[in-house]
């Protein structure tokens, strides 16, 4: 899930992929987007992750209660021995975890997860004839990774172990090695996603194209019934075993109750039954009448749930229903084309900084505190950084070009657009792009940025596009300025960085196209280091680099506020949601 | 002009016909009070382009958002804090605008289509004949979903169309030329079958024994004689045109920048749960007196203009 | 009269290149190379390259004639063609589930919804109609007609979001949302028919005043048949003609279910799968349902022709 777009799922909703029902096992829950079925592979858009989690695992997850963000074992039985020179990560994998019966195994009876497992499903991530979405976690970072997959490429036919490639080894039966081309420090965070779960071979070949469909996993949960763009159904995976709910978390975990199943082998609930529904509305309208055990707050229902104070309405409170807040670890933001003649950057250093400061108007003309007033009843803040609070490289240094009208109007003139005219007199009109056609909140987004904007003379045509014709606007590089949101993939600010790395350009991640030699400097420096203040320091410059360059105008940070059934337990936000369902309960009710 | 045989009492006695029925006298009235409102709302537009300036309609009042209705806002204010009668208003100039628009496309194209059909028969009529059998037989509403999905995507990304996008929402052109190009099946059947029975009268007959050229007969001898067809066509044409912009704009494909009607009644239906009836009714309302007495006057019309119609047309609309 | 099946059969094949033209035009030529939605945002200029590749996007439209005697049918429009004889419409690209199997799961909840709501329509409206009809230009037809083209002018949506509000969701009548059991079909199916039921009314009524005002209906009644009579021996009989036509022509409509409904109430069909696939760009599921569409329409006009034919010597002298 690399790369995920907030932008169009966040301005339905935030919460909009917890929303659900329950009986005392049985949890339903409205599901927000597509569904590509059951393979790891495919898991880049955060339902099929959530998904692929409940059946599949991986040798590493975080904790579900601690904060700052940590990782601890989940199959491999401790965290890796790290070799002195960062490249040699070496993974015991616990004994006896066994996969489900399945037909696809011979006689039918599931056999134990070995090292080999893994090295055959992280090939199948990076196999350029699957077309996974995840093979970046891998391709540039695995010692010969890169050279294999080029080599499938050419030899489309080769089978997958015919090339020497030494980058994922089982040294024995519950040893796995993972060699590196250069020092890695994301790694044991990428591995925590559900790209690197792990899928046993038989499976694979047994149900061959239909293998999405055939989930056999280690994971909590086994697939029961799905109906596809209607119901899926889980139910708690015998085979399952070895984990028990966390003991300690955070502080003021215990007095929010969520110790309170301390100890007890996961996973807690029996069932879970989830429904794909697509309107808010109707969401709304079944958690109101206790089928969905939690519901998302959409922006026009916000003055009725929750109270100018972003408290709960009294009658709301006194169904017991729970209010929960938490910082999604994302930016919002308005892009320019750095590439674009009017907006983008130039050779000439004259003209480079003009534009430099018709990026700067741009961001100051933009009122995002109203913005988030009016169109988010404040359950976004405005942003004053490129990384979202909490991510090591955050400083909470004002925003330079915040609003402020007047200022916007004199860097517009500054700009050679005096009162939003060139100097022919004709008037400057850009042109944004945001996704959400058809959706009420992307109008009345579109329309407030329009006036913004008009407020001190320049005009903007907002295309408001499906999401598809969004990505390939933005990958071909046809635009002018974008709205869009950046969900961070892993607590490590390099994931925002890489998105102003100048070989990242389109159709890469770097939609901005932004190129500045000092800072990509930095960021080659900073893939290979661990955390460490120096590192942090680092970010911190690159941050301000950027900022200054203005490639995006920053508008805010997101605030996520989902409503709970008094009896569900054991919710606690997390900005990494996979493989959380094992935690959640339900009471007698 | 002794050609046009029906033409001198044609309309005239419709009129009169018209005139006894009060049903559908009703329905002109409204009709001309829409005009009305139409021309109102197409004056406050212009001239706000014109001047330079934000028309009132657009202009947001956050203070005053999702107000009820009062004595200064009848019908309540929407999100933006716009008054909604306001809206409705500059709803009725775009559904006026779809009307026409689209018109301009499928008349033009029924009309020359049905012609030379009609008029040639043989391999040309097989030609539009076959033409508007494979058009008629894609599922219209997806025809219409991806005709205006490829104009739009079109239009966004045009430098040359960035001056007709500042007069014409581009999600309007978009809708227009989709149901445009669905839609001049029916007025090019019912111009063909008219050519058909139109090409062996006497009058034609006379003209292109004294040399008249196709085109002359075509255009100037027939066409005066099923001009009156395409009226009845576009006023039983039009008020489906209103109500499937207000599916497409739930699709996605809708108006963009302007309050028509079908985008107004999405934007109303998240606010239903706060009692927010209001938006969603007036809109609804404005919609329905529209194409009520477009389809009751259509009708008759109809009746009174060319009573055979009456099975060949019911159907659409 | 085997000739006249023979040469209306074959007059279908010509529709249907007619029909795989328009779509492969809007959703493949101007669609674009969907490529880049396929590989996803991180993709790199290879992979999208490599996808392109597998997928035939790099190929001509229509014919090769780069690699000229030997490949010439390696093309976009020629691998279709012989793809779409195979039945296989591809994989989707947002589900990645082969759509001809999306396409089998989605269509008898398609039908669960239509069938009812149709039949429904078509007994009320015949019945509504021969009522009108049988007092005709007294104040129950002026009536039925007016509530007909009212009923006609109110929006879809408006029906859907209104019920579904107060009916279901306010008064608690009937279940929001879902496909568990046939009472959740209960609403939708009579939005369907409330919405539908004013524009079948009008055009059945239409149908029978044409036949009312025919020959034998005035012999009939010279010859002092009852008005009852009449109706049902011979108006309703004769009327049957043109409704069977339009019966058969709405068949297709059935198979590729109720956009609207179906999104709204959640209904697992293909009106639902169509609405999420114009949201998702996801040409291969429109392809397919656009062009099942519109071979369905063909071959229900091709029905009709047929059943004319059978049920009306005259048509076959022509």
């Amino acid at each position: 899930m690399n790369l995920r777009f907030a932008s169009a799922a966040s301005l339905l909703a935030a919460f909009l992929w917890l929303a659900g029902v329950a009986s005392a096992e049985s949890i339903l829950h409205g599901v927000g987007g597509d569904f590509k079925g059951f393979d790891p592979v495919d898991s880049g858009d955060v339902e099929s992750a959530d998904q692929i989690s409940r059946v599949y695992e991986g040798l590493v997850e975080y904790h579900y209660l601690d904060r700052p963000y940590h990782v601890i074992p989940r199959l491999a039985a401790a965290l890796p021995e790290i070799a002195p020179d960062g490249l040699t990560y070496t993974f015991r994998i616990r004994r006896g975890v066994r996969f489900p019966d399945d037909p696809c195994f011979p006689g039918g009876k599931g056999r134990e997860l070995t090292a080999q497992d893994f090295v055959d499903s992280f090939q199948r991530v990076l196999d350029p004839r699957l077309q996974s979405q995840g093979d970046w976690i891998f391709v540039n970072h695995v010692r010969g990774a890169k050279a294999w997959v080029e080599h499938l490429n050419q030899n489309p036919s080769a089978t997958t172990n015919a090339p020497v490639f030494d980058g994922f080894i089982a040294t024995d039966r519950y040893t796995l090695e993972i060699r590196l081309a250069q020092p890695y420090p994301q790694l044991l965070w990428v591995l925590t996603m559900p790209y690197a779960f792990v899928v046993p071979r038989e499976a694979v070949e047994y149900y061959g194209k239909d293998f999405r469909n055939h989930p056999v996993g280690t994971g909590p949960y086994r697939l029961v019934k799905w109906r596809r763009n209607y119901r899926i159904e889980f139910e708690r995976n015998p085979f399952f075993s070895g984990q028990t709910y966390p003991t300690s978390g955070e502080a003021g975990d215990r007095e929010a109750g969520l110790l309170a199943d301390a100890g007890r082998p996961l996973p807690l609930l029996d069932r879970i039954i989830e429904y794909d529904i697509r309107e808010f509305y109707t969401t709304w309208q079944m958690f109101l009448g206790g089928q969905l055990f939690s519901s998302g707050v959409n922006k026009d229902y916000f003055e009725k749930v929750i109270t100018p104070e972003l408290g709960l309405t009294p009658a709301l409170t006194a169904r017991g229903i729970q209010l929960i807040k938490a910082p999604s670890l994302s930016t919002y933001y308005i892009g320019f084309n750095m590439l674009d003649p009017v907006v983008g950057q130039s050779t000439d250093p004259a003209v480079n900084d003009r534009h430099r400061k018709l990026r700067q108007a741009f961001a100051a003309a933009i009122d995002v505190k109203k913005y988030c007033e009016v169109l988010t009843n404040n359950r976004n803040t405005p942003a004053n950084s490129l990384l979202p609070p909490g991510v090591a490289g955050y400083t909470d240094a004002p925003y330079p070009y915040a609003f402020n009208r007047e200022r916007a109007k004199q860097l517009l003139a500054e700009a050679g657009y005096p009162a939003g005219k060139d100097a022919k007199g004709n008037p400057l009109r850009l042109t944004m792009i945001m996704p959400g056609a058809g959706s009420t909140d992307a109008r009345q987004a579109a329309d407030f940025y329009v006036e913004q904007l008009r407020a001190i003379g320049v005009e903007l045509e907002v295309q408001q596009l499906t999401f598809a014709e969004y990505l390939r606007r933005q990958h071909e590089g046809e635009t002018q300025t974008f709205f869009a949101g950046w969900v961070i993939d892993y607590p490590d600010a390099q994931n925002f960085l890489q998105l102003f790395y100048g070989p990242n350009k389109c159709p890469g991640v770097n939609s901005s196209n932004y190129q500045n030699p000092e800072f990509d400097r930095l960021y080659e420096k900073i893939v290979s280091m661990n955390d460490s203040p120096e590192r942090t320091a680092i970010y911190e410059q690159m941050v301000q680099l950027v900022i200054a360059d203005t490639p995006w105008a920053l508008m805010t940070y997101p605030l996520g506020y989902g409503l709970f059934q008094p009896w569900f337990k054991n919710y606690k936000h997390h900005a990494f949601p996979y493989a959380n369902w094992k935690y959640y309960n339900v009471s007698p009710h | 002009m002794n050609d046009v045989i029906e033409q001198p009492g044609l309309w005239g006695n419709a009129w009169r016909q018209l005139r006894r029925q009060p049903l559908a006298m009703l329905c002109l009235a409204i009709l001309v009070v829409y005009v009305g409102v139409w021309v109102y709302a197409e004056a406050t537009f212009w001239s706000a382009k014109i001047r330079g300036v934000t028309p009132a309609y657009k202009i947001s009042n956050y203070d005053q958002r999702n107000l009820s209705p009062s004595r200064e806002h009848p019908l309540g204010t929407n999100f933006a804090g716009r008054d909604n009668l306001n809206q409705i208003v500059q709803g009725t100039r775009i559904a006026f605008e779809i009307g026409l628009l689209t018109s301009v496309i499928v008349i033009p194209l029924g009309f020359a289509l049905g012609a030379v059909a009609g008029y040639f028969g043989r391999k040309v009529d097989t030609g539009v004949v076959y033409l508007y059998s494979v058009v008629d037989s894609v599922p219209g509403i997806l025809l219409i979903l991806a005709i205006a999905y490829v104009v739009r995507s079109a239009v966004d990304r045009s430098v040359a169309m960035q001056t007709v996008t500042r007069y014409v929402d581009s999600g309007l052109l978009a809708v227009c030329v989709g149901m445009g190009f669905t839609g001049w099946v029916g007025l090019c059947r019912l111009i063909r079958g008219e050519y058909f029975k139109h090409r062996d009268r006497q009058y034609v007959l006379a003209a292109r024994s004294l040399g008249a050229s196709h085109t002359a007969i075509m255009f100037r001898h027939i066409m005066p004689n099923v001009l009156h067809l395409i009226i009845i066509n576009f006023s039983l044409r039009f008020p489906g045109l209103i109500l499937t912009e207000a599916v497409l704009s739930y699709l996605g494909v809708g108006v963009r920048d302007e309050p028509s009607w079908g985008a107004m009644i999405n934007d109303a239906k998240q606010r239903l749960w706060l009692g927010n009836w209001w938006e969603l009714g007036g809109a609804t309302l404005a919609m329905l007196f529209l194409v009520l007495a477009l389809n009751i006057f259509g009708d008759a019309l109809r009746d009174a203009l060319d009573p055979k119609l009456r099975t060949a047309e019911a159907k659409t609309g | 009269m085997s000739a006249y099946i023979i040469r209306r059969l074959l007059s279908v094949i010509p529709i249907t290149i007619g029909v795989l033209l328009i779509t492969f035009f809007l959703f493949r030529v101007i669609g674009g190379n969907p490529a880049y939605r396929i590989a996803g945002k991180n993709a790199t200029p290879e992979r999208i390259a490599q996808i392109s590749k597998e997928r035939g996007y790099d190929k001509p439209y229509f014919l090769n004639l780069q690699n000229f005697p030997r490949e010439v049918f390696d093309a976009q429009f020629p691998r279709l063609l012989s793809s779409l004889v195979r039945f296989d419409f591809g994989i989707s690209a947002s589900t990645k589930q082969p759509v001809s199997r999306m396409l089998r799961e989605g269509f008898l909840p398609s039908l669960c919804l239509t069938v009812p709501l149709f039949v429904i329509d078509l007994v009320l409206a015949v019945a509504l109609a021969l009522l009108a009809a049988y007092y005709r230009d007294t104040w129950i037809d002026r009536c039925l007609v007016v509530l007909s083209v009212l009923g006609m002018s109110i929006s879809s949506l408006v029906y859907i979001m209104v019920a579904q509000y107060w009916l279901a969701s306010e008064w608690r009548l009937f279940p929001v949302w879902g496909f568990e059991g046939p009472q959740y079909l209960v609403l939708p199916v009579l939005i369907g028919v409330v919405a539908g039921v004013g524009g079948s009314v009008r055009f059945y009524r239409t149908i029978m005043l044409d036949e009312m005002y025919q020959e034998y209906v005035r012999t009939a009644r010279a010859k002092g048949l009852g008005g009852r009579t009449i109706l049902f021996r011979h108006v309703l009989r004769n009327a049957l003609i043109p409704i069977m036509t339009n019966v058969i022509v709405a068949i297709p409509f059935l198979y590729t279910g109720s956009l609207l409904l179906e999104n709204f109430f959640g209904i697992p069909g293909l009106g639902r799968m169509t609405v999420i696939a114009v949201f998702n760009g996801d040409e291969e599921v429109l392809f397919a349902t656009t062009f099942i569409g519109a071979i369905l329409f063909v071959l229900a006009n091709l029905a009709t022709d047929i059943a004319y034919t059978w049920a009306d010597p005259r048509i076959r002298l022509r």
